[in-house]
Parts: structure tokens; C-alpha cells; sequence
């Protein structure tokens, strides 16, 4: 009887565990069905659980701090490399001769770029996101003076006779000019949107500054990207070159003679319906030439193929005989070299109307482009030895430094930095994110719409159902993880559904991901993508007193009239914090003509401030259009009411908000808040 | 009258030097060479150099080293015909080798002796350009219009109205650059622009002292800014502080400038202009002067002041130009220098006072039109914009005003 008993109790245990196991197993593949918008998915609770943890100690195991070697620069005589690694906050000095990491130093957070003084002794370095350069003496490799710029300091130049030190200010948009004698700001001149890189031209005269988002347009219109031209004598701007149908301009360089400036570019088809991409003219890549002569012609001319694109192009060095350029592809992981005398007789016997039909010609590139040198993943700052017989290229996603004979154009050595060796599944993504591999002909990477993982600025046109309907602003990447649903209209309920066949069916138009490289991809996209601190309106967490202001017309209940407002259309029941989202559906009065009948997703607000334009379809240019040109009945919160300065006050408020973390305490106010009000 | 009686027995051995020295002056210009008096008619003004003396009109507080006063003439007239969009011409700023000229067609731009009209085509706010400043660290143009503030930088117009930014109020009288700072006095307030943080500011009655939220003129100087506020008198804004204080006329008379010197000399203001540490403010009713410490008043019959019906004016150094209804009027302290069309005739007149003493010259030229509404001087040049044309005019060489 007892062993009976035994007997049931073994068997009745191993039914309910199988049981348990058998409704498990359902459940988890309906969770993963779910999560992940196919039905094949691999069972494996580790690709989501364990790789897309942000914290703690697991998070520290599957994970390793790379060193993202970003911008680089040489000693004028070329024994020393430095080389920025963006991600360890550090500047590398590398013997260029035993092509060994001899020093390290510790610089501010996400440095940028990196400038060596004539006579070797000093460098400055611009902390993108601590908004200062940092001096350091290289003698005694100690930051000796920090000068503090303006928001998102990127390229730094000297003027010719190393008295001033023009600084680009990439979030603010602006190049600050130092006085190196006192170390003081001495202006701000205002650049194009986003500024990246800046150069001087050979005779000191002046310096070309390029940009990478478009000036803001009428809704509806190509992209317009200003290269800043600043005339050295008076430190003033003395032109704007407009590169229209051009964005992304990364960087620029002049041919020693100082005949040609040349930026690299893309020229995006953001307005016409995506299925473009299949006909292989979605994204194409090149570069902006601005002649000295000819009334300073501007022409922009394709790096790319019929039938295979360079994307990305990011860093271009002239050869000290003018004879070549070298373009770093960061989305194909390639070099292009140029021979410019091609270039040259290519201007010289072309018209305007010529080249502006040349600027979309696929087919021209074969003129110019002498070799296509592959490099490690994600190419990025090059410079060149000073007597231009190497060629140094930052390989981020690689953690190494390639050296390639300019005359041979081989590769002929490669730096190892010393990163960790181990490939993680969030640095597998990180490639992914920033490779063109998975799109049709490589016309473009996820790096492309989001640089720096962000947003460019622009609105596209999916080609959903209905042609030409539906326009997409583009949407920012960073800390989206834990806020669902995503697109405007919601339909994805997690990334791997946003990254899935869906993606490939209106974007990349090929094959859809592996689902080890998607696990790669979010993993990447959940963990890898932070905000830059908001040091522009909120550096210190005090806020103004307009903001303090406008806090309290952000969380009010009652209009200026006493009047109560709705709950639904109080600004923080559809944007609470901490991400400002609640992550829910909403009509708030902005369908436009071309839109179906639809609700958007609540966006977050946490660095609103850099997100413009604003809106679904990008019709708002300001965070003010939203209340004074789009919100006629209240339906985007009660806001008629307030006079001009109240709206002012809202506005500052909003872009002082930032990363979700620091708003962990006003999410237990605004529930205490809520409780006390239900 | 006691006052007076009193003041000018005090000062009769002052106002005896004075005399004595415009004796001495009148001696000396009879020598000179009489070429510099080309666009004069004849010789009868007999101009001559002011010598160093205390003010008869103002007391000391007055600086004790007077100033020369230069007199303009050689009067050019620019209109539709040559090249202006439209001749109602609201502003004028002279911008190194060219001239900004606001009008009610679109902004003017004289460079290279060629006009050169901008519009809202162009990128302009509003075709009506009210108000004209370049900064002198950027030398970005600030554009004040009817339709809101443009910035206008190398060519680039980036338009800032009350809807797409926190300008305000659209309607912009004057604009001013103070360093990286931008201010604005608009129809619904005065505003500020910091170009490095982007934050705006709107001033009102509901956060300064003003009267209503209609301002007409701003300036800068001395570390604050001055607010001329529609029946507010003056605002002053310390920047140190961020504290405003408002100074109005203390009789509060509308009519009549009741108890003269007591204050600003009326609470409707249209202009202020900051040099030389001396705060000048523009009415419908008269000018003021303050010194910091002191007001002083000018009114049309007790001084050279051809208007009490004061437009806009604009101090450089020592002397402020008055924009009035019926010419142009300058003074340094002490010599007021009219400009004034001759009403039966293209020439122009010339009216120089001092005290009590007037001359009237007659010039062959004139400024265009009498109703003067904007004037920039520079080097020896200045351009005046008016409800019919703008004038420029020239230093005549060796002559400053005196009796």
C-alpha cells in the first residue's frame, strides 16, 4: 500500500510538472509569438531577458566597455597618434612607429575630436557630452585648463596663427570662437543645423563649417543643408552655402592648393514612397564640391554604383599633393579613393545644368573612383601621415586603428587598441545598427535615419497601403526600450516587431534579419542607446525659475479662468513621467489631409528639445506651433487659455526635461497627486 | 521766474566768458577759407567753433568741455526712382560700407551705390521694416517688422514671430543687439533674446512696472536696459539685478509738462537712446535728458528743439539726433543744429541755436522730407529715413555750429 502510495505521488508530481512545463511552454510561446511578431522564433528566454538588461550584475557580465576609436589626429611629425575613444571617455596616444597604445588619458564624457598644437606640446579635446574642451599638456599628459563651450562641442580648429580656436557646437548649432591668449569665449557665431566638422582653407582666409540636418523648411520640402563659411579677419560668417537635396555632412577638407572644399554628404528621396528602394535610388551618397574659382560653383557628385551604394560617408582627407581623396564609409565598412584631376576635368568641362544632372548619375562615380579599400567595421576619423604615404583610419565598432599605403592603397597594418576581445550581443547589434548590409543594394543602414542614433529631422514617406500618404517624422531611438508601442500609429508592440519583417517589407526591401542578429539589434537598441545629459536647458537639475513656471502649467488642473480641465487633456495624463509617455493611444486634433483615420502614440518628451520638427508628420517646426498653430480646439491639452508668456514658460519647461532616470521621485508625486485627486 | 532771475544772476560772469568767446570765435572764422561751405548759399550764417564754457541753458551739470557741434549738408535723396522699394522709409542703419534702410516695402540695402530690395518673398517676417540693428559681435542684422523679428546672418533669414517662438508680440518698433542678448520692444511687451540659451523673455505689465504692454523704443547701456512703455514712462531693467524700476513724470500731467525738470518730461515715450553715460528719451511731447542723477526737459519753444513731436532718436557720443515731425534736430548739450526743408523751394534750412540765440542758414540742399522717422550717423555721414525718401548727408568739412 505504501509503495502505491510512493508510486502515485511520483507519478501524480512528474503530471503536474509536466503539467506545468506543458502550459509554460504555451505560455512562453504565445509571450515570444507576441513579443517578437513570428511564429519560428527560437524559444530562448536568454536572448530577451539576459541581453537586454540594462543594470546589475548581469548586465556587467554580458557586457564590456569598448573603446569606439571615433576621430583621430597625428603630431605634426607624425610620431604620435591620438586617437579619441569615444566610449572609454579617453584620449589613446598610439607610437605610430611600433603602432603600440603607449598613454591614456582620461578626458570628459564622449569626447569628439582631438587637436594637436603646431609644436606638439599641446592638444585640446571637446567634450561633446560635458560641453568643454579640455587642454592637455602632452608633456606631462595632464588636463591642464578646462574652457567651457557651447552645447555639444565637436570638431575644434586653430586659425592659422594658433590664436584662436574655433570650436563647433553640434547641439546648439553654433561655433564658439576662443581667444587662446585669456582662454575666454569670445563669440558665438550661429552655424547650420547640427554642425559637425569644421576646416580652414590652406591661406587662413577662412573656414568652412558643415552640418548635418537640414535649416528648417516649409513642411513638405527637400532637405536644405547649410556648409557655414566664416571669414577669418572679421570672425564673422560671411556666407551660407545651401546644399539642397543634401544632409548628413560630416566632414569637409580642402585640397592644399585650396581650389576645391569638399564635404562629404547624402542626398536622401525622403519624399517619394519608400518602394523607391527597390529601384535602387532611396539613399544615395557622395560628396558637396564648392570651386574657388567659377564664382564658387557648388556641385554634389555620387560616390555610389548602379547597383551597390557606399553608404554613410562620414570623414574625407586630401592627399598633400591634391591628387586623391579618401572618403571613410561607415555604413559599408569601406574606403573610397577619388582621384580629384578626374574630378577636376569633370568640372572644367561641365556645365551647371551638367552637373546638377550628374549630382543623381550612378553611373559617373566610375570616372573618379580609383579603389574601394575594405576596412574593420564602422570607419570612421581618418587622417593622414604628414608626408601622406599612410592613411589612418579609427575602425569604431573594431577597436582598432587600420594603416593604409596611399600609394599601394593597401591595407598594411592594423593597430589593435587593446579593447576587449570578446564580440558581446549588444556590440553585434551595435554593428548591425550601424552596417547597410541588410538594406537593398546597402542603399542605407538604421545609422543613416538615426545618426547617433536619433532622428535626421526629416519625414518620410513609407508607402504603406495608399501611396503617398501617412508621413513619418522620423522618430529617436534613445531609451526607447521600456516604452511601447512604437511608430506613430502604434502598430508595433515591441522592437523585435518593429525590426522584424515588417521592417524588411517597407524599409530594408531584402531579407529580414536572423533572429540571432534581431536578438543582436535590440539588445543593442534596448541597452546601448542613452540621451545626452541636457546640459543646454537643464545642466544641473535646478531648473529656472521660467521653468520652475512652467512645471506648474504642465501638471495644472484648472484653466487661468478657474475653469477645471478634463483629465484627458491635461498635459500630464498623456505624458506623466517619467518618460513623459503614458504610452497609450491619442486623437489629439492633428490628423492632417494625407493621413488616415488613426491614433499616434504619446511620444516621451525626455530631450524633446533636440527632436524638431514636432508631430507625427513633422508639421510643427517649434514646440510652440504644437499649442499656436496646431491645437485650434484644445484637443492637444487646454491651452488657449494661457497668455504668450505662460506658453513661453511650458516651452521652457518642456525642454528642460531629460533622461527618464532623474524622474523616478516626480513619478511618485504625480501618483501621490492622482490618489489624492481619485 | 524767481528761479531764473536767481540762476542768471549767478552766472553772469559765465555767461560773460561765453560771450566773450563768441566774439572771439565769430573774430576767427572770418579768416577761414570759405571753401568748406559748399552746399551753403551764402556766407551770411558766418558759422563758427564752439569754445569750451559752462551751459547758459542747462546749468553745469552740463560737461564743463563742450563739444563741436558738426553741421550736415550736401543733401542726397534716394526715392522709388532710384532704387528705394517704397518711399516710406521707417529706419536706417549704416552697416560698414552699406546702408540698411527700412521701408514699407521691404528692406533697402545701398551697397555700391546699387539698391538692393528684400522682401517676405525673400525670407522677411513682414515687408514693413520698422526697426534695424546689427550685431557688432556676429554682424548678424536684426530685423524689427510688422510682422515679427528676422534675423538676417550672412544671407540666411530666420523669421522669430509670437507663433513659432516666444517673440512677444509680431508688431516690433525697435530692436536692439546688447552682446549676445537681443531685445525687442514690441506691441505686447518688451522682449529678450539670448542667443546662446534661446530662452525668451516677455516683459508686461504683469512682471514690470508698466502701464500697459505697448513699448516703442528700447536701448541699452550702462548695464541696463531702457524701455520706452506707452504711457509707462521709462522701464529700466538692470541686468546685474534683473530688478526693473520705472521712472515716469512725476507731475502727471498729460496736457502740460506741469513742473519742468521734476522728471521724465511725459509718460508717453517713443524712443530711448543711451551714450555717454547720459540717457536721452523720446515723447510726443518734448525730449529728455537724464544724466543718472538729474532730468532736464527740451521742449519746442524753450529750446533748439524744432518738434516736440519726436519720432525716434539716436545719441552717438555727445550728440543726440532727434527725428521729429518737422525736421531733424541734433544737439550736444548746448548748440542745437536744425535740418528743415524750405517750404517754397527744394533747398534747405539750416537753424542753429544756442540759448537764446538763433540763425537760420540756407543750404542749396535739403533733407527729402520733413517728417523724419529714423537716422544713423557714422564717420562723417549721416542717413536719415523719412515718410518720403531717405537722405544721406555729409560732415561740411572745417564748419561746426556756433553764433
Amino acid at each position: 500500500m505504501k509503495r502505491n502510495k510512493k508510486i502515485f505521488l511520483v507519478f501524480g508530481g512528474l503530471a503536474i510538472i509536466s503539467l506545468f512545463f506543458i502550459q509554460f511552454h504555451k505560455w512562453s510561446v504565445h509571450h515570444v509569438n507576441y513579443i517578437t511578431a513570428v511564429d519560428d522564433h527560437p524559444l530562448n528566454c536568454m536572448s530577451c531577458h539576459l541581453y537586454i538588461q540594462k543594470d546589475g550584475i548581469a548586465a556587467k557580465l554580458i557586457n564590456e566597455d569598448y573603446l569606439s576609436p571615433y576621430n583621430l589626429s597625428l603630431a605634426p611629425d607624425g610620431k604620435k597618434l591620438y586617437v579619441i575613444a569615444q566610449d572609454a571617455n579617453a584620449l589613446l596616444i598610439v607610437d605610430t612607429k611600433t603602432n603600440k597604445v603607449i598613454d591614456k588619458i582620461e578626458v570628459g564624457e564622449k569626447p569628439h575630436s582631438v587637436v594637436i598644437k603646431n609644436d606638439g606640446e599641446t592638444a585640446f579635446v571637446s567634450n561633446q557630452w560635458a560641453d568643454n574642451l579640455y587642454e592637455i599638456d602632452l608633456t606631462s599628459l595632464k588636463v591642464i585648463d578646462t574652457l567651457k563651450t557651447g552645447s555639444g562641442p565637436a570638431e575644434i580648429i586653430f586659425s592659422p596663427d594658433e590664436k584662436f580656436l574655433y570650436v563647433v557646437d553640434s547641439y546648439s548649432s553654433e561655433v564658439s570662437i576662443f581667444n587662446l591668449q585669456t582662454k575666454t569665449e569670445i563669440k558665438r557665431l550661429m552655424a547650420g543645423n547640427n554642425p559637425v566638422a569644421a576646416v580652414f582653407s590652406p591661406d587662413g582666409s577662412q573656414a568652412i563649417v558643415t552640418s548635418r540636418r537640414t535649416l528648417p523648411i516649409p513642411y513638405g520640402t527637400p532637405p536644405m543643408t547649410e556648409l557655414t563659411v566664416i571669414d577669418a579677419a572679421s570672425q564673422r560668417v560671411k556666407e551660407r552655402k545651401i546644399f539642397e537635396n543634401a544632409y548628413l555632412m560630416e566632414n569637409a577638407a580642402f585640397t592644399p592648393s585650396g581650389d576645391l572644399a569638399i564635404s562629404t554628404l547624402i542626398r536622401p528621396k525622403n519624399l517619394i514612397p519608400s518602394v523607391q528602394v527597390e529601384r535602387g535610388w532611396m539613399m544615395t551618397h557622395g560628396i558637396g564640391i564648392i570651386e574657388s574659382g567659377n564664382e564658387g560653383r557648388m556641385i554634389q557628385l555620387l560616390t555610389d554604383e548602379p547597383n551597390s551604394y557606399y553608404s554613410d560617408p562620414f570623414d574625407i582627407v586630401i592627399s598633400p599633393d591634391g591628387q586623391k581623396a579618401f572618403i571613410s564609409h561607415s555604413g559599408v565598412d569601406i574606403i573610397t579613393v577619388i582621384d580629384l584631376n578626374e574630378i577636376r576635368a569633370l568640372l572644367a568641362e561641365s556645365t551647371q545644368e551638367k552637373l546638377d544632372y550628374y549630382s543623381n548619375h550612378l553611373g559617373i562615380s566610375a570616372r573618379y573612383v580609383i579603389k574601394r579599400i575594405p576596412t574593420g567595421a564602422n570607419p570612421k576619423g581618418l587622417v593622414l601621415s604628414p608626408d601622406g604615404k599612410y592613411l589612418y583610419v579609427a575602425e569604431r565598432l573594431e577597436d582598432k586603428i587600420a594603416v593604409i599605403n596611399t600609394e599601394t592603397l593597401e591595407t598594411i597594418n592594423s593597430i589593435d587598441l587593446n579593447g576587449p576581445s570578446r564580440i558581446t550581443v549588444a556590440r553585434q547589434g551595435r554593428r548591425l545598427f550601424n552596417n547597410s548590409g541588410h538594406t537593398f543594394q546597402n542603399q542605407y543602414g538604421c545609422y543613416t535615419c538615426h545618426p547617433d542614433s536619433h532622428e535626421d529631422g526629416l519625414v518620410y514617406n513609407m508607402a504603406g497601403a495608399d501611396m503617398g500618404r501617412n508621413l513619418a517624422n522620423t522618430q529617436t531611438l534613445r531609451d526607447i526600450g521600456d516604452i511601447p508601442p512604437y511608430k506613430w500609429n502604434g502598430k508595433n508592440s515591441s522592437i523585435y516587431k518593429q525590426d522584424g519583417m515588417r521592417f524588411s517589407t517597407i524599409l530594408t526591401r531584402t531579407e529580414s534579419f536572423n533572429y540571432d542578429d534581431l536578438d543582436a539589434l535590440v539588445a543593442y537598441i534596448v541597452t546601448g542607446i542613452k540621451n545626452p545629459p541636457n546640459l543646454r536647458y537643464n545642466p544641473t537639475g535646478e531648473l529656472t525659475a521660467a521653468q520652475k513656471r512652467g512645471k506648474k502649467v504642465f501638471y495644472r488642473t484648472h484653466t487661468n479662468c478657474g475653469k477645471e480641465i478634463p483629465v484627458e487633456n491635461q498635459c500630464a495624463t498623456c505624458h506623466p513621467p517619467p518618460y513623459f509617455t503614458n504610452m497609450q493611444m491619442a486623437d489629439v486634433g492633428t490628423l492632417s489631409d494625407t493621413d488616415d483615420p488613426m491614433l499616434f502614440d504619446a511620444p516621451q518628451l525626455n530631450n524633446i528639445y533636440e527632436s524638431a520638427p514636432y508631430l507625427h508628420d513633422g508639421s510643427a517646426a517649434t514646440l510652440e506651433e504644437l499649442w499656436t498653430k496646431f491645437n485650434d480646439d484644445d484637443e492637444h491639452g487646454v491651452a488657449n487659455d494661457m497668455l504668450k508668456d505662460q506658453l513661453n514658460d511650458l516651452v521652457e519647461y518642456l525642454k528642460s526635461i531629460r533622461d527618464a532616470k532623474y524622474y523616478k521621485d516626480d513619478v511618485e508625486e504625480y501618483k501621490a497627486d492622482i490618489n489624492q485627486e481619485n | 521766474m524767481k528761479n531764473n532771475n536767481r540762476f542768471f544772476q549767478k552766472n553772469i560772469k559765465v555767461l560773460s566768458l561765453i560771450l566773450l568767446s563768441v566774439f572771439l570765435s565769430g573774430f576767427s572764422i572770418s579768416k577761414q577759407d570759405k571753401s568748406f561751405q559748399n552746399d551753403l548759399e551764402d556766407n551770411q550764417a558766418k558759422p563758427v567753433e564752439i569754445s569750451s564754457r559752462v551751459s547758459p541753458e542747462t546749468g553745469s551739470d552740463i560737461k564743463d568741455e563742450a563739444q563741436q557741434m558738426p553741421v550736415y549738408g550736401n543733401w542726397e535723396t534716394f526715392t522709388v526712382k532710384d532704387g528705394l522699394p517704397a518711399d516710406k522709409a521707417y529706419c536706417v542703419r549704416i552697416d560698414g560700407d552699406r546702408v540698411l534702410v527700412g521701408t514699407s516695402a521691404g528692406l533697402a540695402v545701398y551697397e555700391n551705390e546699387t539698391w538692393k530690395t528684400y522682401t517676405a518673398e525673400d525670407g522677411l517676417a513682414h515687408n514693413g521694416v520698422l526697426s534695424i540693428d546689427v550685431s557688432e559681435l556676429t554682424g548678424d542684422v536684426w530685423l524689427g517688422t510688422l510682422g515679427g523679428l528676422t534675423r538676417w546672418s550672412a544671407g540666411r533669414f530666420e523669421t522669430f514671430t509670437q507663433f513659432n517662438s516666444g517673440l512677444a508680440n509680431d508688431v516690433i518698433y525697435t530692436v536692439i543687439c546688447d552682446g549676445k542678448d537681443v531685445w525687442v520692444a514690441t506691441g505686447g511687451g518688451a522682449g529678450s533674446y539670448d542667443t546662446y540659451t534661446r530662452e525668451w523673455g516677455i516683459y508686461t505689465e504683469r512682471n514690470a512696472p508698466m502701464h500697459e504692454p505697448w513699448t516703442y523704443g528700447v536701448c541699452a547701456g550702462g548695464g541696463k536696459i531702457f524701455i520706452a512703455a506707452w504711457g509707462g514712462g521709462v522701464i529700466e531693467y538692470t541686468k546685474e539685478t534683473k530688478q526693473f524700476r520705472d521712472y515716469v513724470d512725476p507731475d502727471g500731467e498729460m496736457e502740460i509738462d506741469l513742473f519742468p525738470d521734476d522728471g521724465v518730461i511725459h509718460d508717453i515715450t517713443t524712443g530711448v537712446t543711451f551714450a555717454d553715460d547720459i540717457l536721452w528719451v523720446a515723447t510726443y511731447f518734448g525730449l529728455s535728458r537724464y544724466d543718472g542723477t538729474r532730468w532736464k526737459g527740451y521742449l519746442d519753444h524753450d529750446s533748439g528743439l524744432v518738434s516736440n513731436f519726436i519720432n525716434f532718436l539716436k545719441a552717438d557720443g555727445p550728440v543726440v539726433w532727434l527725428c521729429t515731425d518737422l525736421g531733424l534736430s541734433s544737439f550736444n548739450g548746448e548748440t542745437w543744429v536744425t535740418y528743415r526743408k524750405n517750404e517754397n523751394n527744394k533747398k534747405g534750412k539750416i537753424i542753429i541755436t544756442e540759448g537764446e540765440n538763433t540763425k537760420e542758414i540756407s543750404s542749396t540742399t535739403s533733407i527729402s522730407h520733413e517728417f523724419v522717422i529714423g537716422v544713423d550717423t557714422q564717420d562723417d555721414v549721416v542717413w536719415i529715413a523719412t515718410s518720403k525718401g531717405v537722405s544721406r548727408g555729409e560732415i561740411l568739412k572745417d564748419l561746426t555750429a556756433g553764433l
